[in-house]
């Protein structure tokens, strides 16, 4: 029988169950006796007997084996796929805190800390158009002061930290942000005027640096006879995008007539209403109804 | 003697079967054994990447508190923030030097207790002189509050498309909102038998009465309005309400008049001091 043989080799547990092996081959020989067949009946179980503690044995060496690799790889590995984890979701949570921050600048305000404070940006916008952005170096100690800054030297920045920054930093923040809103959206309306519609100002559009004194002539038809008008547009509250004082005379003639009247009063109220490029806009739109009414 | 035998057999194959069992698992176990180690001398000889886990983490709780500042500094949190880019650039030759670009932009926080929704676009047009960046879509969604107030205002800002108007209108409402409620829990303090919050501290009415005069009773109404340039600017109304003999006996039309004179009142004394005397003027004897 080949365990036979191959316990020989092994010795041991098997080298006795070979030894027994042979008492078995021994005892069937003389299968006629019955105290002989006894015996071997014996010798068998004896052999089973033995056989069962073997693979009970080897049963739980298996288990055993079976456990540690289990255990190795719960202990380690699992440990090392959470390190792993865990940098992945710091580094995902820093991708995500860094966009945050960065979106902070369509709130109007973002930010940096500085090793003495913080770096202030201030975005402007007019409507939907983005604009320029201006910085304000804080530091934070009392009194809070400023370090540095790039706000034009006509917004009256020294008026509104005397009155907020000591008090409400946010405030203050905000109310510059006002300024500079206001500030940025009547900048971009001249120049918008300047750039789109030229050809309806006679002449060249004068304004101050603040922006909140505005003249030009222009006439309705650039392409018409019409006598100009004279716009003055006057923003007496700084934190406006809209005048607060207009007057639109109209050059040329001392006495107008009822029609021109009536136009040149539609103008005041359409400038004090409505952004400076969007009552331009009207005017051309108006220009094209006129010209196709000629074609047809 | 047979079943004996049958089970030698089943023993004997058990066995071999066992052995081998024991065999495979020990090499199995080597070879995860040995990649863990080669995965372990991996990770410490890369130093670098060691230390740049260490970075990472500082670098990570840098910005936390730098987040955590900026939210405190605007009154604005932000929490979520996601963008996607299109790239619309024409790719005809013509049009080869003007570089146009599709932003769409998701984002939600909140300023105080009114919580935003934003989802937005901005179209960014470059070409050799300049660039340009124009929302060219606005979308607000904000979770229903008892500021009616803001419905209108947020219509606005999206038919304008102007975000950070949004914004800057949002935190001075607020900030009124947050004054009218103090103010209000103030006046209540220090006069809680003859001023009534009927709808709370936060909401926009204060009514006074006296206990020595029944009948009388004198409503303000404070609202907080925006403006169609988005400025925010607090609105007081004065409701006076007086027994009908009382207001046959008014002939100096002091009732009558008294909503026109609270406002100069206002422009006179500012809100906290008018208020302060329009209450003691009711309740001079409950008080003295």
């Amino acid at each position: 029988m080949e365990w036979a043989n191959d316990g020989k080799s092994k010795g041991g547990v098997l080298a006795h169950l070979e030894r027994l092996e042979i008492q078995v081959n021994r005892s069937r020989k003389n299968l006629e006796d019955p105290q002989r067949a006894q015996a071997v009946e014996s010798a068998l179980g004896t052999k089973i007997h033995k056989l069962r503690c073997l693979r009970d044995e080897l049963r739980a060496e298996v288990k055993q084996r079976q456990a540690r690799v289990k255990a190795s790889t719960v202990n380690v590995e699992p440990d090392q796929t959470l390190e792993i984890s865990e940098q992945e979701v710091a580094e995902r949570r820093k991708e995500n805190v860094k966009a945050i921050l960065q979106a902070y600048r369509f709130t109007g305000l973002s930010g940096k800390l500085t090793s003495r404070g913080v770096c202030v940006c201030i975005s402007t916008a007019f409507e939907g158009n983005l604009l320029d952005s201006y910085f304000i170096d804080l530091v934070i100690q009392k009194p809070l002061r400023i370090h540095h800054h790039s706000i034009p030297v006509f917004i009256p920045l020294e008026e509104i930290s005397v009155k907020h920054l000591q008090t409400n930093i946010q405030h203050f923040l905000f109310c510059l942000c006002e300024y500079l809103n206001a500030y940025a959206g009547r900048k971009y309306q001249a120049d918008r005027l300047q750039s789109d519609f030229a050809a309806f100002l006679a002449g060249p559009l004068r304004r101050n640096s603040l922006c909140n004194l505005l003249s030009f002539t222009y006439k309705v038809e650039p392409r018409g006879q019409s006598f100009p008008f004279c716009a003055r547009l006057l923003y007496k509250d700084l934190t406006t995008a809209l005048p607060t004082d207009v007057t639109v005379t109209y050059q040329g003639m001392d006495a107008l007539s009822p029609a021109w009247e009536e136009q040149r009063a539609s103008h005041e109220n359409l400038f004090f209403s409505k952004p400076l490029h969007q009552v331009f806009t009207s005017f051309a739109r108006k220009g094209e109804k006129l010209d196709m009414s000629l074609v047809s | 003697m047979d079943t004996q035998r049958a089970e030698v057999r089943a023993l004997e194959a058990e066995i071999a079967a066992l052995r081998r069992a024991c065999e495979e698992p020990r090499a199995a176990g080597e070879d995860t054994w040995r990649a863990q180690k080669s995965l372990r001398e991996m990770y410490q000889s890369d130093s670098e990447g060691w230390a740049s886990s260490k970075d990472l983490r500082s670098h990570l709780g840098h910005l936390e508190s730098e987040l955590l500042f900026l939210s405190t500094l605007t009154g604005i949190s932000v929490r979520n923030y996601s963008m996607k880019t299109e790239d619309l650039t024409n790719t005809e030759k013509k049009e080869k030097s003007i570089m146009k670009v599709l932003q769409r932009h998701r984002l939600s926080g909140n300023c105080h207790m009114i919580t935003f929704q934003l989802e937005f676009q901005i179209l960014e047009i470059q070409n050799k002189e300049s660039l340009s960046s124009v929302i060219t879509d606005l979308n607000i969604i904000m979770e229903p509050t008892e500021y009616s107030e803001l419905s209108e205002f947020v219509s606005r800002a999206e038919e304008r498309r102007d975000l950070l108007m949004f914004f800057r209108s949002l935190h001075f409402f607020v900030e009124w909102c947050e004054y009218r409620k103090r103010t209000f829990e103030h006046f209540k303090e220090k006069y809680p038998a003859a001023v009534h919050l009927p709808e709370g501290a936060a909401s926009s009415c204060m009514v006074v009465r006296s206990a020595c005069q029944p009948g009388f009773e004198l409503v303000i109404i404070w609202r907080v309005q925006i403006d169609e340039e988005g400025r925010v600017l607090p609105k007081l109304d004065l409701l006076p309400k007086a027994p009908q003999q009382a207001l046959e006996l008014d002939r100096n039309r002091v009732l009558e008049t008294a909503p026109l004179s609270f406002r100069a009142l206002l422009g006179a004394l500012g809100i906290e001091a008018a208020l302060e005397s329009l209450i003691k003027s009711l309740c001079t004897a409950d008080y003295d």
